[in-house]
């Protein structure tokens, strides 16, 4: 099966400052994929050109085999790829039915006015809470009394309601305490479950271990490795980012 | 919480002005309340609250939204269509012309701020003088009379007590912009990007258009409060829209509209216009110069503003 995204030769330079160096990856449905990598690796880089927040200098992304080029987010959410942006992308003052619908309500135009169809959103928000397993008691509960790991899930709700297929979280849990945690990393489960693609990048190493079906470690602007989770071990992984690594070292000769 | 309480904590105070208001004025004015006196306030109200719904929109739709050119709009747009009508345009055209000028100058501070991304403070700072002062050039500072006699019985006719420029005008244009704000999809847009531009910008709202279209829907509620000058006067006044702008913002704030955008609503706006016109009505009424009453409805503002100021202390 073609993977959902081909990433060919990605290169990326700011000035004179290569972040992003001849990236070969590839992503398939059903599966969470960890981005590793000590700071200024290139993740966040990587993942913002796949969003299509910016364009690569070089290289080819393909999605289901086919070439494209994105020139806005807007462009990268048509072609099913979804990103979580932490804390921007929702308004506090709106409630959660109205974020996950804002800027593609459901409407009913009536004299050129576009009427809101209140009840099916709250209906198709009840039941995308309900298949994420989100613990959200009112959905009609503003967003900005909501807990880090709540935010997430309607964050999430939305990502998957405008038909995400590959949905991006760059540090998703960051910010959260524990409890909170294991919430959105089960929300990334469920989101594999349903055949979605996930990016995930983490610096926590034990919740990476618990998600993630495969991960590729990043230094200095390349892949440096690529590991199925049976295949290896923290200890390898931590090795990988550090430079510790054997497969690190030659890396670094070579670059 | 902490979102809400700043327009219901000014609902509050607004309440209790009112009610101040009413109690100073039975107990040393009781002759203030007859029906007359009512009419006398609906009738200078509907200018003022036409502007200020515009107002209100602008401020709402954020980016330190403000509409500081709304008096000066309305003095041009009586100008100018008055200029129009001696120059030739049918009388019966008058008052789709002067809605439409009135869009036409709104149009112009949108561009200025949507697209030169002048600061909405500075690019209406602007148009104020200009648009005021075209209007001042344009006639010397006198009048221009000729208004059509036909238009009279709206500027001055009631149905019991209530004017007929607030029954056509000022209920339904309120009812639709409340409806629109709180039942339709442009409705939410104008408040999430009222609150949180970037939020706004990445769910996809074009957030430039929309504000563009507050801008020019200011203007337009501008050239309908001008029609109502022009129905109520017989002529263009070149400076009849003068404190507006702080009158208008006034009842903005104190209606309960954040001034940092995305929250509060228009039927606030409404009950500050009246108080605002009440307490003027009232100071008037008290042989109270009106000098004095524009420093009233500064004083007013901030009364406000200190009280947001309390009330985002205690929440924060
Ligand atoms: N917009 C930018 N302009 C200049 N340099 C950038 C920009 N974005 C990222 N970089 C640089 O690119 C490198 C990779 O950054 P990034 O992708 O954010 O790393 P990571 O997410 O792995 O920590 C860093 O050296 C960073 O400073
Ligand atoms: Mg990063």
């Amino acid at each position: 099966m073609t993977p959902f995204v081909q990433a060919r030769g990605i290169g990326k330079s700011f000035g004179g400052l290569k972040a992003l160096d001849g990236v070969d990856l590839d992503i398939h449905q059903g599966e969470v994929l960890a981005l590793l990598g000590d700071n200024g690796a290139g993740k966040s880089t990587f993942v913002k050109i796949l969003a299509g927040a910016q364009p690569q200098s070089r290289g080819e992304i393909r999605i289901e085999g086919r070439p494209v080029a994105f020139a806005s987010p807007h462009d990268a959410a048509r072609a099913g790829i979804a990103t979580i942006y932490q804390e921007l992308a929702l308004s506090e003052n709106l409630n959660v039915v109205e974020n996950v619908f804002l800027g593609r309500e459901v409407v009913r135009r009536v004299l050129g006015f576009p009427w809101l169809r209140r009840r099916a959103m709250r209906q198709r928000v009840d039941t995308l809470l309900r298949e994420l397993d989100a613990h959200i008691p009112d959905p009609l509960a503003r967003v900005g009394g909501m807990s880090g790991g709540q935010r997430q899930a309607v964050a999430i709700a939305r990502a998957l309601d405008q038909g995400g297929r590959l949905v991006i979280m760059d540090e998703p849990t960051a910010a959260l305490a524990v409890a909170e945690t294991r919430k959105v990393l089960k929300l990334v489960r469920q989101l594999a479950a349903r055949n979605c693609a996930v990016i995930l990048i983490s610096h926590n190493i034990g919740d990476v271990f618990e998600v993630a079906d495969r991960m590729a470690v990043f230094r200095r602007g390349r892949k440096i490795a690529e590991r199925q989770r049976a295949a290896t071990t923290p200890d390898e992984i931590v090795a990988l980012i550090t430079g510790a690594h054997p497969d690190a070292r030659t890396a670094d000769l070579a670059a | 919480m902490k979102l809400t309480s700043l327009p219901k904590a000014r609902i509050l105070v607004l309440f209790v002005l009112w009610l101040a208001l009413l109690g100073l004025l039975a107990m040393f004015a009781p002759a203030f309340f007859q029906p007359a006196v009512l009419r006398s306030i609906l009738q200078f109200s509907t200018v003022l609250a036409l502007v200020s719904l515009g107002q209100a929109l602008v401020v709402l739709g954020g980016g330190a939204g403000i509409d500081l050119a709304v008096g000066a709009m309305v003095s041009l747009v009586a100008i100018l269509s008055m200029l129009a009508v001696r120059a030739g345009l049918p009388g019966f055209l008058l008052p789709p012309a002067a809605i439409l000028l009135g869009g036409l100058l709104g149009l112009g501070n949108g561009l200025l701020v949507t697209r030169l991304g002048l600061l909405p403070l500075i690019a209406t700072l602007g148009t104020l003088f200009l648009y005021g002062g075209l209007a001042l050039a344009l006639t010397g500072g006198g009048p221009v009379p000729g208004v059509p006699a036909w238009l009279f019985p709206f500027g001055r006719g009631t149905l019991g007590l209530v004017p007929w420029h607030f029954l056509a005008f000022v209920l339904p244009v309120f009812v639709l912009v409340a409806l629109i704000l709180s039942q339709t999809a442009w409705g939410r847009w104008v408040r999430a990007m009222g609150f949180r531009e970037n939020a706004a910008r990445l769910a996809g709202i074009p957030v430039s258009r929309v504000r563009l279209l507050l801008y020019v829907t200011s203007g337009l509620l501008a050239g309908m409060a001008a029609l109502v000058t022009l129905a109520w006067f017989g002529s263009a006044r070149p400076n009849i829209g003068q404190n507006l702008e702080l009158e208008s913002l006034a009842a903005v704030l104190v209606g309960g509209v954040s001034i940092l955008g995305g929250a509060g609503g228009v039927f606030g706006v409404l009950a500050a216009v009246l108080f605002i016109v009440s307490l003027k009505t009232a100071m008037q009424f008290s042989n109270i110069a009106t000098t004095w009453q524009v420093g009233a409805i500064g004083l007013l503002l901030i009364l406000v503003l200190l009280i947001d100021r309390r009330t985002v202390r205690w929440n924060a």
